[in-house]
């Protein structure tokens, strides 16, 4: 019995890592699963990932940031599939390290527009469906950037701030539709984009030395763990709240 | 498939609402279960609950504020079933309502006797225990008034902050030994000791007003599916989290 059966997922950035793997962990526990990407080589592969395991997935090439063809993709998916309870928003993107005085404009508003507006835009087409089909749950993936400052990443930090407070803000005005919506706020994880920004895994457990209490890095599963306990009925109760998968990096 | 297989662990209140559905669940996910409290023949019903539904449980009858008597429940815990993975703690004092200035010393401490330094002291000799078993997990009940103040309750609300930083300093010091320590946060829970202080249910959700936006209390089973969430390997690489089960509560 899967903990997802009957559930309608719709997953962005689900070509990347942490969305990748939650992708393939929705199907896994029987959700169908609408997967979203502005890379369509990389969607197209999680997909074909989940179907190849027994699962039920269609891959959308989609920018999130683009009002019409988000509504274009939600329409797909419950066209497709009848309906759609869960959203996991992840989409995010990734800008050169600068202090604030130093960042140009351009690459604000692209950290913002991306990693916030997205999930407003993807928020305003899903929540219309999930009130059709009696509830459902959001699941926005903030940072611990979004709760602790990083050097040098004040677009990224504000945006993933924001991602909290918009998760809060949804919970508070939908629950009455059983509508929940929760964020996660992921430490370092080992993904591909985390090595594009760095020499190796041991370069980064390094930097963030005394704060990484496991001395190792999260795996795109454990938030993909996270984000099936907040898409299931087991979480009926959690709203509006902060999953910090840190190993206690916050903590201390 | 069962999701605590092979898992021993030790829930102390288990005689109460909240801690009671969650030894029942650990039963029913393959748990082994020792089930401890002051008062026996709660704990004993729960213990026959799971056995009755094909777990394996047994009762301690144990007071948490006793050392030598938690050292000795852990000691029997061990002894009986080889090891221990998992403590959820939820033992906690009915402490009047009171303004701070006219509660008794004596109640003041025997809150903080019950609510963090009984948890203080389980915690003390289940570690080793842990420490041996090569990892484990601590779950310990705080509140949604150890994030926010309730009125004429200065004792509850100091004590339940208490047991978030306990916590969390628990998963700072242990996180390299594979133990992990997080709190859940509930909202108002639907249990019998809430109506001591209520007329009924109805009064307790208007009187939460607006901090309700589902407009319903949370059930004892809610907080339960969130602790075996944070008992299992789902929850790997998360530790030192305030886990908030309270249907939007915190978020407005």
């Amino acid at each position: 019995m899967g903990r997802l059966d009957g559930k309608v997922a719709f997953v962005t950035a689900s070509g990347g890592a942490i969305a990748g793997a939650t992708a393939r962990l929705f199907g896994k526990e029987g959700a169908a699963v609408c997967c979203v990407d502005i890379v369509e080589e990389n969607v197209k592969q999680t997909a074909s990932d989940i179907n190849a395991a027994g699962g039920n997935a269609m891959a959308l090439k989609c920018d999130v940031t683009d009002d019409d063809a988000v509504k274009t993709a939600v329409k797909k998916t419950v066209t497709e599939f009848g309906k759609l309870n869960v959203c996991f928003n992840a989409a995010a993107y990734s800008e050169k390290r600068h202090r604030l005085a130093e960042m140009p404009l351009d690459m604000w508003k692209n950290v913002i527009d991306v990693n916030l507006t997205g999930m407003f835009i993807v928020a305003r087409h899903v929540i219309p469906e999930m009130q059709t089909t009696g509830g459902g749950s959001i699941i926005n993936v903030s940072s611990i950037y979004g709760v602790v400052g990083a050097k040098e990443r004040p677009a990224y930090c504000a945006a993933k701030g924001g991602v909290r407070m918009l998760s809060k803000s949804i919970a508070v005005d939908y629950a009455a539709d059983n509508i929940r919506a929760n964020s996660i706020m992921p430490g370092p994880i080992e993904t591909p984009r985390l090595l594009a920004r760095n020499p190796s895994i041991e370069a980064v457990i390094e930097r963030h030395g005394t704060r990484l209490h496991q001395k190792r890095l999260g795996k795109p599963e454990e938030i993909a763990q996270t984000a099936l306990f907040l898409a299931s009925d087991d979480a009926s109760f959690t709203s509006g709240a902060d999953m910090v998968v840190d190993a206690a990096y916050t903590a201390f | 498939m069962a999701r605590l297989k092979g898992k021993i662990a030790f829930v102390t209140a288990a005689g109460g609402a909240i801690a009671g559905a969650t030894a029942r669940l650990f039963g029913k996910e393959g748990a082994v279960v020792v089930c401890v409290d002051i008062a026996e023949e709660n704990v004993n019903k729960t213990v026959e609950d799971i056995n009755a539904a094909g777990g394996i449980a047994i009762p301690v009858v144990c007071d948490v504020t006793d050392g030598a008597a938690v050292e000795a429940a852990i000691a029997k815990t061990v002894e009986t079933f080889g090891k221990l993975n998992v403590v959820f703690n939820a033992a906690a004092f009915a402490d009047p309502l009171l303004p701070l200035h006219e509660l008794d010393i004596d109640l003041w401490r025997k809150t903080f006797d019950v609510n963090i330094t009984g948890m203080f002291i389980v915690t003390k000799y289940a570690i080793p225990r842990m420490l041996d078993a090569g990892g484990g997990s601590f779950i310990n009940v705080s509140s949604i008034y150890g994030a926010r103040a309730a009125r004429n309750r200065p004792a509850y609300c100091s004590s339940k902050g208490a047991v978030r930083m306990l916590s969390k300093s628990v998963a700072v010091d242990y996180a390299e030994y594979n133990i992990r320590a997080n709190s859940i946060l509930p909202g108002p829970i639907e249990t019998p000791r809430l109506l001591i202080a209520n007329k009924n249910m109805d009064d307790v959700i208007e009187r939460h007003r607006p901090h309700l936006p589902a407009a319903r209390l949370g059930q004892p089973e809610e907080i339960a599916k969130t602790a075996v969430f944070l008992a299992s390997d789902e929850s790997s690489f998360m530790s030192g989290n305030d886990c908030f089960v309270d249907g939007a509560y915190n978020a407005i």
